[in-house]
């Protein structure tokens, strides 16, 4: 594997990972804008621009832009978070030049108004689909109850109100803060080569704007406020708990995604043994989940409206034990052992390379090899979980949870 | 350089596959047992999901903790499943641990405690599963579609029956197990980074025994009752939409076109569902259609899910399309739809995981497993001709329609 970098006069990062045993290449843009950038009045533009993106430019309609794609036989999308919007492809290596052009010609797009108009639609029933799953709805409410008015509580779809409300000029003069080169890397990882790739962005994007752009960074300590919603059309319990982390940025990231591991993955874990083999609960599920300044642990716990007492007793006692007695050092071997492989076999395909190359410079600017990456989760000692534990205590935590109403059950 | 593929079949007639890939530093495998819901006794719905836990439950030496902290302690993650014709159950793994791992799935599959307390948990947890689904219309319409639209057994609940699981005891479950863990009808299958000899010495010392008692049985294939439209009901956001028509079994001479004719209607985002249903009409998010083969029975399952008020032009506009399709397909959409299949059968070659799945599923289905050559030049040989020829020999007469939401349709 060979690692190559570049960055354009406008601040365009081209980064690649060369592996020439690769059957395939993927290929994508990360863009640094996402729901925690958006002022209040336009929330969910941001993943409003990521569809927009695929509607064409001046030279492309939207038909033409899914047929350039699909006669590649690319498998390609793209997803919209709190803080990334991440177009992504992975194809045959005779098309990646095809496949590259049309990537940097749709990161112009045109926006325009009439499809704007019928894509509204479709983000409608996007957020509609949402609703219809009580985990996601659970976790997104618990995100924004969490974060209480700090912009990473910001819902990634917007609601019908503000898709509503939203004007294809708002959309238009945010995509040119936000999509400026300098806020944007295009990365490439498998079988590809890296002088044609480099000449092709360099010719094509060097005449993208650079703009002033930025993000307030604040870490969030949470709200630790408890709420329930009733839904009368469901069946069960869906719990989210959700308390601070560390950041994207933090050395410490690897201790904390062990730590996740150790107390929810969902076989083998504190949850698990605790919950779902006592068949309390039916998943029960902690990660940890790294952002820009700032981080979570996330809880998911789905149970009967008659087990939730238990349950959540059961909860505090794992917390609690973790405070009092910490981890055990088998624990995090085993731990480690599943992050370990997890990382080696996510890392064989390009996709899965891409994902982690684009991500690193995205938070560090810093190519990291998957040796690096294993080294680090190999050295995360005991006592380093311990010091995570006390700094940030998971046990106290902001909890939403959405459930049928509670004298029917 | 060309494929290889190990095989072997073990003096109980228990076949063994392999595929190395070269490039890779990881060993995916998996094991089919013969237990599927559609071979249970009937009655029994949801048996399968229940033994898919209760298995992991304690096994050879080692109680039910010990063997979750064995396993986890390889690093391994697990897969599998119940489907209609096997439970499946395997992982994915760093090559160096294949051997122990493959020990402790051997305990699994001969020498699972199946203990009454632990039945209760894995029984209780399979209940709360099918009542789960009542907050996943998604998953929950894709179900009911498959039981209403395969004669039955072949589309029983792979969830499994409320009324049906509480029937269930250890005892009857533990009979299910002894019957239909049939070694002569398992499979084995590896991809990856893995010494075969090594793999094949390990399954002969720990499976080559002779089943006894093994009681096989002939299950009566019965149509579904003649509904064709169900409409469940659900206070939801949207009304779900399943979809689903009869075609040609993986087996017949005409797969791969009817492979290329679903990929027209929804392979890429250019084909036609996608771009009737959601580019030109903004009527649903998530839109698409696919192949879906037993061994012995396949259709055209299609999924859309849209607000209450969109559902009947979402419905009329996606029937249409599968109708429309026999009228006349050009050659771009045949090149796109070909392009996509051939590039997605090499991108999923990469993955071990992937392809132990493909080697076993092509060994059940078709009694031995094709090359990605071959599966290439057969969608090469494909034409606009032999597609349309196929879709008018072949067209769809009846929709079988499940929707859950707010709003039944016409």
């Amino acid at each position: 594997m060979e690692f190559k970098k570049k960055k354009l006069a406008n601040g365009l990062s081209l980064i690649g990972e060369v592996n020439k045993s690769a059957k395939s290449v993927s290929v994508g843009f990360f863009v640094k804008t996402g729901a925690r950038d958006e002022p209040k009045q336009i929330n969910g533009v941001s993943h409003f621009l990521e569809h927009m993106l695929f509607k064409g430019t001046e030279r492309l309609s939207a038909f033409e832009v899914n047929e350039a794609f699909d006669k590649t036989g690319a498998q390609f999308n793209a997803f919209t978070s709190e803080e990334n919007t991440v177009f992504y492809a992975a194809v045959l290596p005779e098309y990646l030049v095809e496949v590259t052009k049309l990537w940097i010609e749709l990161m112009r797009p045109a926006l325009r108004d009439e499809d704007f108009n019928i894509e509204k639609n479709v983000i409608k029933e996007e957020i509609a689909m949402y609703k219809d799953l009580p985990s996601f709805d659970a976790m997104e409410r618990c995100r924004s109850l969490h974060f209480d008015g700090h912009p990473c509580g910001n819902s990634v779809l917007g609601s019908g109100e503000s898709i509503d409300n939203l004007t294809a000029e708002q959309m238009r003069s945010f995509f040119v803060r936000r999509y400026a080169p300098n806020n944007m890397v295009l990365a490439c990882a498998g079988n590809f080569d890296w002088d044609q790739i480099r000449s092709i962005a360099q010719s094509s994007c060097s005449k993208w704007q650079k703009q002033t752009v930025g993000r307030k960074l604040e870490h969030c300590g949470g709200s630790k406020k408890k709420e329930r919603v009733e839904k009368s059309n469901l069946a069960r319990e869906h719990i989210c708990l959700m308390s601070p982390g560390v950041s994207a940025q933090d050395p410490r990231r690897f201790a904390a995604s062990l730590l996740g591991v150790i107390v929810g993955d969902n076989v083998g874990s504190r949850f698990f043994w605790e919950l779902v083999d006592k068949a309390l609960a039916e998943a029960a599920a902690m990660q940890f989940g790294a952002m820009d300044g700032t981080g979570t642990f996330c809880s998911y716990i789905r149970c009967s409206a008659g087990n939730v007492p238990k349950v959540l007793d059961i909860v505090r006692g794992i917390f609690h034990s973790l405070s009092e007695s910490g981890i055990t050092d088998d624990e995090l071997r085993k731990a480690k052992n599943k992050v370990l492989s997890a990382l080696v076999i996510e890392n064989e395909l390009p996709m899965g390379r891409l994902s982690h190359l684009g991500s690193n410079w995205i938070y560090l600017e810093q190519y990291r090899t998957i040796e690096d990456d294993i080294n680090a989760i190999r050295a995360v000692t005991v006592d380093d979980v311990h010091s995570l534990i006390g700094e940030f205590n998971p046990g106290d935590f902001t909890q939403l949870s959405i459930g049928p109403a509670q004298n029917s059950s | 350089m060309a494929e290889r593929f190990d095989k072997h079949i073990l003096k109980n007639g228990m076949v063994v596959l392999g595929e190395p890939m070269e490039a890779v530093e990881s060993v995916a495998f998996g094991f089919m047992l013969p237990a599927g819901e559609a071979l249970l006794p009937e009655g029994c719905c949801g048996a399968g999901s229940v033994i898919a836990d209760w298995i992991f439950r304690g096994a050879g030496d080692k109680s039910s903790r010990e063997l979750g902290d064995a396993l986890d302690g390889l690093g391994l993650h697990r897969a599998g499943g119940v489907g209609s014709s096997h439970i499946a159950i395997g992982a994915a793994l760093e090559a160096d641990n294949l051997a122990q791992a493959l020990d402790l799935y051997a305990d699994i599959i001969l020498e699972a405690h199946l203990k009454e307390d632990q039945f209760e948990l894995a029984r209780q947890l399979a209940i709360d599963g099918v009542l789960a689904l009542d907050d996943d219309p998604r998953q929950k319409v894709m179900l009911e579609l498959r039981e209403r639209f395969y004669p039955s057994p072949l589309g029983r609940s792979v969830v499994g029956h409320i009324d049906e699981l509480k029937a269930l005891t250890a005892r009857s479950t533990r009979a299910i197990v002894k019957n239909n863990f049939n070694l002569s009808q398992t499979i084995f299958a590896v991809a990856g980074k893995y010494d075969f000899d090594a793999v094949v010495s390990i399954l002969d010392s720990r499976f080559s025994i002779l089943d006894t008692n093994i009681q096989h049985r002939a299950s009566n294939i019965e149509h579904p009752a003649s509904s064709k439209y169900t409409h469940l009901h659900n206070e939801g956001a949207q009304v779900h939409i399943g979809l689903m028509t009869e075609t040609i079994k993986p087996t017949d001479e005409d797969y791969y076109n009817a492979r290329v004719a679903v990929s027209v209607l929804s392979g890429g985002m250019s084909a036609r569902l996608f771009t009737e249903v959601r580019e030109k009409r903004g009527l649903c998010y998530a839109i698409g259609a696919r192949y879906h083969g037993l061994k012995s029975a396949a259709g055209i399952m299609c999924y859309a899910g849209t607000t209450p008020e969109k559902g009947q032009e979402t419905l009329d506009v996606i029937i249409g399309e599968f109708n429309r399709l026999s009228e006349g397909i050009n050659e771009e959409e045949i090149e796109r739809a070909k392009v996509g299949l051939k590039s997605s059968l090499i991108l999923q070659s990469e993955s071990s995981s992937s392809r132990a799945g493909g080697i076993g599923s092509d060994y059940y289905i078709l009694g031995r497993v094709r090359s990605l050559d071959e599966i290439k030049s057969k969608i090469e040989e494909t034409s606009v001709d032999s597609v349309l020829g196929f879709l008018r020999n072949n067209r769809f007469k009846d929709f079988t329609v499940v929707t859950i939401g707010p709003k039944c349709l016409k």
